[in-house]
């Protein structure tokens, strides 16, 4: 029987009722989930991948893009049971693959480590149906890198080129900011060679810009760690969300590619359709996207933080009483 | 007596000759020291490698972990006695000021200061030649700009800027293998 015949029997049946799906699930499309500086071995990442769990019965994605930082502090095969194959457990035993980016807090060889699916290279491309996907290492984006890239991007004839990196080119949280010096070199390559949509992490929170010379850039780097209200949106943010842990879902069909961001709580904080066919709208255009206050009321229509209501106990608490130990201390996050 | 006078004007011919190739581009030969240095660490590298078993993508981590010990133990062996400056030597370190100047230099090096600081500088105990990177502390990310002025390394070696130092570092033994300390303001 069909996949999807069987997602629809499932959900049909109830098994998705609780969750809070937007993805129309086409026949044949291509599903995945996006998640980034996940690796912390925190309970806001063990309650956020079970929420992906959840979604992978109703959606049946079956990979996931890590955007980096997927092991924080210390590296020993304990510290990527606790940070990776524990939390990520359910979706590892169902044959979900996960496809690693490397970032800062990364060990470049965590290459060779096998369920992150990078065939021992620090970049690499894998391509399904219609959607080729570049992963890179921006933390050492080198002349010969930037070769590699052109040289994939021009090869590739697929509808949808994506890439997706540590290091934001854009983004408005205020920690970090966006990396210029990556953006001055790797953006023009992009552009000219035809690429629809960009990933990257390492801010601790969810934003998409509005779409920036031809590219919709998404920063998800939240599904781990958290900084919360660190976000100062400009005319770029097209939506933001800083208040939680989150995931993305995508799905592929044609030229549609259909987004759903999903918060820890399960809200839909996200969600729209790209088309690889329309150019995307000029970047002056003010979206029509509301703006929460921390008690869920609306203060104004644009720019765009999305700040639910949530659960506000501490996430070390959640710890302590998950009996989850806390991560080694670090120099920096 | 002619003969003697050819031979000693080809002589001082050549020298000048060679004087005056140094003159014209002293950068040159102090980046292919570098380079003839690193190739022969790279070198050293691979001995140290085809002695064990080489190591493919693995499921466990502690394999991946054993591999990258058991290599920098052998190319620490090999290294015993080589210390700092073994590869940035005074002149190769004086060349790459110079070419970090360059890439500091106007809009170009605000672009790569400001790419620095978003790399999350970090702060580390004193970096030792043959020591590992001190294990679970963050890579600092080198600007694109920043690494394109630089010589181009194998893919064994990589650069790292640690705080304001350049760290040579063997990529799959997480080894230090040359610093210069104080390169980047």
């Amino acid at each position: 029987m069909k996949r999807w015949i069987l997602f629809f029997l499932f959900a049909s049946l109830g098994g998705a009722a609780d969750l809070d799906l937007k993805l129309p699930l086409k026949p044949k499309s291509v599903r995945f989930a996006v998640i980034g500086d996940s690796g912390t071995g925190h309970a806001g990442q063990f309650q956020l991948a079970e929420l992906m769990a959840k979604y992978r019965e109703a959606v049946g994605f079956d990979f996931v893009l890590m955007l980096g930082d997927n092991i924080y502090g210390g590296k020993t095969p304990s510290d990527f049971k606790r940070k990776f194959e524990d939390p990520y457990s359910k979706l590892l035993n169902d044959g979900v693959k996960f496809y690693a980016s490397l970032g800062n807090h990364d060990d470049p060889n965590e290459r060779l480590y096998k369920p992150f699916n990078m065939d021992g290279k620090r970049y690499y491309t894998f391509t399904r149906a219609n959607a080729t996907f570049l992963a890179l290492d921006s933390t050492y984006m080198d002349p010969t890198q930037l070769d590699w890239v052109t040289q994939q991007l021009k090869q590739s004839n697929s509808t949808w080129k994506i890439c997706y990196f540590h290091h934001p080119l854009y983004t408005h949280a205020r920690f970090h900011g966006p990396d210029v010096d990556l953006r001055k070199l790797l953006e023009p390559v992009l552009i000219q060679n035809g690429v629809r949509v960009v990933f990257s992490g390492h801010e601790h929170v969810y934003e998409r810009l509005r779409p920036q010379h031809g590219i919709d850039y998404f920063v998800l780097g939240n599904a781990g760690e958290l900084r919360p209200h660190n976000l100062r949106p400009s005319n770029e943010t097209a939506l933001g969300f800083d208040t939680d842990q989150a995931f993305q879902l995508v799905e592929i069909s044609g030229d549609q590619l259909y987004f759903q961001t999903i918060s820890r709580s399960g809200k839909t904080v996200d969600q729209g359709t790209l088309d690889a066919g329309k150019k995307p709208p000029p970047e002056t255009v003010a979206p029509v996207v509301q703006r929460f206050n921390e008690g869920g009321g609306v203060v104004e229509s644009t720019p765009v933080v999305r700040r639910v209501p949530i659960d506000h106990v501490p996430i070390r608490q959640r710890e302590s009483s998950a009996g989850i130990q806390p991560p080694q201390k670090r120099n920096a996050m | 007596m002619n003969s003697l006078r050819s031979v000693l004007w080809l002589a001082s011919t050549l020298s000048l000759a060679t004087l005056a190739q140094d003159k014209v581009n002293p950068e040159a030969r102090v980046q292919e020291d570098f380079r003839k240095r690193v190739m022969d660490y790279v070198a050293l590298h691979k001995t140290a490698r085809s002695e064990g078993k080489g190591l493919k993508p693995t499921q466990s981590q502690a394999e991946i972990a054993r591999y990258q010990r058991l290599l920098a133990h052998r190319i620490r062996e090999r290294r015993e006695h080589t210390g700092q400056g073994a590869i940035f030597t005074p002149e190769i370190t004086a060349e790459f000021r110079r070419l970090t100047g360059i890439a500091l230099q106007g809009s170009a090096g605000t672009r790569v200061q400001k790419s620095l600081n978003h790399a999350e500088p970090v702060r580390l105990p004193r970096l030792k030649v043959n020591d590992g990177y001190p294990e679970g502390a963050p890579l600092q990310s080198t600007p694109p700009s920043f690494l394109a002025n630089l010589p181009q390394l194998p893919p064994e070696v990589e650069y790292r800027v640690a705080g304001h130092d350049l760290v040579l570092r063997d990529v799959d033994a997480n080894l230090i293998v040359d610093l210069i300390p104080n390169l980047v303001p």
